[in-house]
């Protein structure tokens, strides 16, 4: 590597330590020469002053002619080992001593030689001299050691000085040449990266404002520039390959979109192709070529006319059309029918424009041509169809507004008759049970055939073998050419001119009711499309028909379900009523309790107690006891009956006399009310056996029955009560209301039970005979009714009279012993019942507390359990604000589970009846109470408890 | 081998004597031509005390007391030298009574020591001679000749007597003696 090449750190370097060296190596050797000369002078003055001193002290030696005193001056020579040889010359130049003694006299020189250098040696001349006058020489050689020596040392000492200069130079220049470099490396690697990235945004740092900081600015500056210059490099750069990229992507697609129109053009199921003037072909598609060649292909077409392929006069009538384009007239979807060679017939859409040059001169054309052959064809069969969907269509609509068969009928055939056309059309109706037809509809134009046939409406056809037995099996029958049918019905036809039989089946739900009889005097005249219309005619006449079936199906449910909704109206009437009694009747009892229990308590404890005292108390006693059956019976409205009857033997002489009591203010008060009369008979047969029921149920149907009675017989009359054992059938006993009233007419007698049917207009609910039919039927009883306008009318209930014969086992109050003197705790939240349950159950001895309501009964009971005081028993009432009588029986249960509790209700007779006695109550008891009642239920309750 | 020893020594030292005869004048003279020398180099190695001499132009004066052994070879010595520029002077005393300035003072065999050196006492002479007993008669410095070499003995106390300073360059060369040894 040539100095010039080296980088400048190491040149700066190189500079430094050659500077250095020079300059030290000229001052080392400087140095030295001046040192090796002074040494040598040194060395001669030296080695003189010793001569001289040899010479001083030798001078008595000489002077005394002492020989071995000079020699011992010569010997004190040996001290120095350079000195290699001494003598002392006398006067005479003899030589007087010498040093060393055995040196031969040869070896020393005249006395008269001169000091200096010679070859290897330094010799010294001193003479002798004695108060002025020279006894003699003194001579010394010595060896030059010390010099070579000295050489030596001086050597060593330059080369060391010479290392370490160079050495601390080397790390002088290199620390100090950083302060020239770093700025120019810095500059120098800038220029690297910028070189090496090709970003000519990067600047030089600067460092110092020396030249190298002007340098770096300079840098900087035409870096500046010559980053703008690059940028503008740069776009043009940019937009040139945009320019070229874009090129090549133009190319590319011109390419793709040449190859894709071509492939297009050769595609095209159409002809299309470019003539010159001549009418030559110049370019064609694949489709022209293969068209118009046998061998063709776009090669062997091109130059060659119309003329070539056609025959001469459809030729020259292209070229004459060809020639108007040319003349520039274009010719436009212009449709030609060929012949090919082959006898097809081919419609050709054409089209054909004038193709010009760049300067618009005309040069040719263009031809397009669409092969429109099926397109012609399927507009035809299109046009066939639509003709007849219309039709379809048209009958559709016309039969969708009618419901009655007869005119879908009617409208069809003579629709189809007339627009198809058919020569003879009829609609059968097929009867499945006796498989045969019956002529439901003729056409209008197909009468006189019908009457040649025989064929009139209404008129039976028999099923035959073939055709018609295919048919209802529900298969389209259509016979080309029945001329010579083997079968009578197509037989028939044929007779009277007709060929050509469609039989369509009308099926719904896969179930052929009837069939569609089309026909033609022509054979072979229905195309496969109107056998398909026939078809689809069918399928929407059968439709039509079987809609108009449902439709008077849908409008006989419609009337049943408007009449059910009536009565589920009228039943939630009844039931919001039958909740309002329902209340009614418990306040009712709540209120009538007090006069019930006071009443029976003084007809049974009061002494002294007038006869009119007493005729007095047992009446409020009935009529609080027909207060409390008419609650009692408000609430039936409302109740709903459990199907599972708790049947108990029934008396039905004893039911008879209730209900005339109750019966009373209907049958007796209200008429006479209005000035009518109303007798009432009975006749009860004695030893009537006891049939089991639900008592309450029984009686609540005769009331009803009476009740209908006294309706029927407005202006007065007689109701006859009767029991009797049936005389035809001796398990049955009858009870009868009979009345001498308006009777009913059959329809009415027929339809009285039915619920919500009634006579009696606004006043009526339409329920009462339903119910009683309702309880007959639950008692597995009858009813029959015989009736005779203006004779009067007899309801008659049969119950059934069980096997063995029931003996009554009602429990006898005997049977209990109530004890006295009990403990009882009475809650109510009504004052007037706690008094009156309180009097009259004090009076029969017991120890009576009372709370006023739930929480305060609890406390009562609880505090007299404490006092250890505890109730024998306790009677609470149902609904009490806050506190009811369920939450008093479960505390006195878990505080005292042995003692009874009693319930006393206005809803007694519901709870027992839902099956809804609460848990914790050992009895319930309906309001008004009575005092047998309770005391009954008091001794149950202990005696249970005792047992 | 003591007979044997005996003649080879023997010839030996008749070779010796037969060598020597003919040349004791010419060894005579040998031998005092060194003494001249050395003192004339005395001069160069002893310092008088100033008050020796007169001037700086004063001369410097070596006597012979007695017997002149060195014939003309003391003149040929200080020829044309000085000492710390004094010129040289040779006077030769016969008598003690003549030596009136003078600086070294050879005191010749022939002369009775004892008495002379008795009578030098206090004079800043450096007094020189070869008898045997000179140092111990009070002179400074003797010649000794052995080996045929002239060595040097000095008496410290008589130079010092005769406030003279003497060079220790010399004195390394010499012999000191005490005067009552020898």
């Amino acid at each position: 590597m040539s100095f010039k090449n080296i980088p400048i750190r190491k040149k700066l370097m190189a500079v430094n330590l050659l500077i250095s060296v020079t300059v030290l190596f000229l001052t080392c050797a400087a140095f030295t020469t001046y040192e090796i000369i002074t040494l040598r002078k040194g060395m001669v003055q030296g080695y003189t002053t010793r001569a001289q001193i040899i010479a001083a002290n030798s001078t008595a030696s000489l002077a005394f002619q002492n020989e071995s005193d000079a020699a011992d001056v010569l010997n004190a020579m040996k001290t120095d080992p350079r000195i290699m040889a001494a003598c002392i010359f006398d006067n005479t130049g003899k030589i007087f001593a010498k040093f060393p003694t055995n040196t031969p006299d040869s070896f020393f020189p005249a006395s008269s030689g001169k000091s200096g250098y010679q070859d290897d040696h330094l010799e010294i001349f001193c003479p002798v001299v004695q108060g002025g006058r020279t006894l003699g020489t003194v001579y010394l050689q010595s060896n030059l050691s010390a010099l070579t020596d000295l050489y030596r040392a001086y050597a060593g000492l330059a080369a060391m000085i010479i290392a370490s200069s160079i050495l601390v130079a080397y790390l002088l220049s290199r620390t100090l040449q950083k302060q020239i470099s770093v700025p120019i490396l810095a500059l120098a690697q800038t220029a690297q990266a910028i070189s090496n990235r090709r970003d000519f945004s990067i600047r030089a740092i600067k460092i110092g404002d020396d030249e190298t900081g002007l340098l770096t600015d300079s840098f900087n500056q035409l870096l500046a520039s010559i980053e703008e210059r690059d940028k503008v490099l740069q776009t043009v750069n940019e937009s040139l390959r945009a320019e070229i990229s874009e090129r090549k992507r133009a190319e590319d697609a011109l390419a793709r979109e040449r190859n894709l129109l071509r492939t297009m053009f050769d595609v095209l199921p159409d002809y299309i192709y470019l003539k010159d003037e001549q009418s030559r072909f110049v370019l064609c598609n694949n489709r022209r070529a293969e068209d118009n060649a046998t061998s063709a292909s776009v090669d062997n077409l091109v130059g060659k006319t119309d003329a070539d392929f056609f025959p001469p006069e459809e030729a020259a009538r292209f070229r004459a059309d060809e020639l108007k384009v040319l003349g520039g007239t274009p010719l436009i979807d212009k449709e030609e029918t060929l012949v090919r060679p082959d006898g097809t017939r081919q419609v050709i859409l054409t089209t054909k424009l004038p193709f010009r040059d760049s300067s618009g001169k005309i040069v040719g054309l263009v031809g397009y041509g669409r092969d429109i052959t099926e397109r012609k064809q399927a507009e035809t069969k299109l046009q066939a169809q639509l003709a007849r969907l219309e039709l379809l269509n048209r009958i559709t609509r016309a039969i969708s507004e009618r419901l009655d068969l007869r005119s879908i009928f009617q409208v069809v055939i003579g629709t189809v008759e007339e627009r198809l056309p058919l020569d003879f059309s009829s609609v059968c109706l097929y009867e499945q049970n006796t498989n045969s037809l019956t002529v439901a509809g003729i056409g209008v134009r197909s009468e006189t055939i019908a009457t040649e046939l025989g064929l009139t409406k209404d008129t039976p056809v028999d099923i035959d073998e073939n055709g018609l037995s295919r048919c209802v099996h529900g298969q389209l029958v259509y016979e080309p050419d029945i001329s010579d049918s083997k079968f009578p019905f197509p037989q028939r036809l044929a007779r009277v001119g007709l060929r050509s039989l469609v039989f369509a089946p009308l099926l719904v739900e896969s179930r052929v009711f009837g069939i569609l009889i089309s026909a033609r005097r022509q054979p072979h005249s229905f195309s496969s499309g109107e056998c398909e219309f026939l078809r689809q005619l069918s399928e929407h006449v059968a439709l039509a028909a079987h809609q108009a079936q449902l439709y008077d199906a849908l409008q006989e449910a419609y009337e049943d379900l408007r009449q059910t909704q009536q009565a589920v109206m009228q039943q939630e009437r009844l039931k919001a009523l039958g909740q309002m009694a329902s209340g009614i009747a418990h306040d009712i009892n709540n209120a009538i309790s007090p006069v019930a229990l006071y009443t029976e308590s003084l007809l049974e404890k009061e002494p002294g107690l007038s006869p009119r005292a007493r005729d007095y108390l047992t009446t409020i006693q009935h009529a609080i006891e027909d207060v409390s059956h008419t609650v009692a019976r408000m609430r039936e409205f409302y109740r709903q009956r459990e199907t599972q009857l708790t049947l108990a033997p029934v008396r039905l002489n004893e039911l008879v006399k209730q209900v005339i009591d109750l019966s009373r203010a209907r049958w007796s008060d209200m008429p006479q009310q209005r000035g009518v009369f109303i007798k009432m008979e009975t006749h009860l047969a004695p030893e009537l056996p006891v049939t089991l029921g639900v008592e309450s149920e029984i009686r609540e149907a005769l009331v009803n029955l009476v009740f209908n009675a006294v309706d029927a017989m407005p202006e007065g009359g007689t109701l006859t009560l009767r029991t009797k054992i049936s005389e035809n059938a001796p398990h049955f006993v009858q009870v009868e209301v009979s009345d001498t009233g308006v009777g009913m007419d059959e329809d009415t007698r027929r339809r009285c039970l039915e619920p919500f049917f009634t006579t009696k207009g606004e006043r009526g609910t339409g329920l009462g005979l339903a119910m009683v039919y309702g309880i007959v039927r639950r008692h597995s009883a009858d009813i029959e009714i015989e009736s005779a306008i203006g004779k009067g009318t007899t309801m008659r209930l049969n119950f059934p009279v069980p096997a063995t014969q029931i003996t009554e086992t009602g429990k006898s109050m005997a049977a209990f012993t109530v004890p006295t003197r009990l403990r009882l705790l009475i809650v109510d939240d009504d004052p007037l019942l706690i008094k009156s349950l309180r009097d009259t159950l004090e009076s029969d001895g017991h120890f009576i507390i009372t709370a006023s309501g739930g929480q305060d009964g609890i406390d009562a009971f609880r505090k007299a359990k404490e006092r250890n005081e505890p109730f024998t028993a306790v009677i609470t009432d149902l609904g009490m604000p806050y506190v009811d009588g369920r939450h008093v029986a479960s505390a006195v249960k878990s505080i005292s589970p042995s003692t009874p509790v009693i319930l006393l209700t206005g809803w007694g007779q519901r709870l027992v009846a839902e099956g809804d006695v609460p848990p914790h109550v050992d009895r319930v008891l309906n309001k008004p109470p009575k005092l047998r009642e309770l005391r009954e239920a008091l001794a149950q309750c202990l005696h249970s408890n005792e047992s | 081998m003591p007979a044997k020893n005996f003649l080879r020594n023997g010839f030996w030292i008749f070779l010796c004597l037969l060598a020597f005869a003919p040349w004791t004048t010419r060894a005579q003279s040998r031998e005092y031509q060194i003494k001249a020398a050395f003192l004339f180099n005395f001069a160069q190695f002893v310092t008088w005390p100033p008050t020796t001499f007169a001037d700086t132009n004063a001369p410097f004066c070596i006597g012979i007391l007695g017997d002149d052994p060195f014939g003309s070879s003391l003149e040929e010595t200080i020829q044309g030298e000085k000492v710390n520029g004094h010129p040289l002077t040779i006077q030769r005393y016969r008598s003690i009574q003549e030596i009136t300035n003078c600086q070294i003072l050879f005191i010749s065999r022939s002369e009775n020591k004892q008495d002379v050196l008795e009578s030098l006492k206090g004079k800043k002479i450096l007094t020189v001679g070869d008898s045997d007993d000179f140092l111990k008669n009070g002179g400074v410095i003797r010649f000794v000749t052995e080996e045929g070499k002239i060595h040097l003995r000095i008496s410290l106390e008589a130079a010092k007597n005769a406030d003279l300073t003497l060079s220790s360059k010399m004195l390394r060369l010499a012999e000191i003696v005490e005067p009552e040894k020898n």
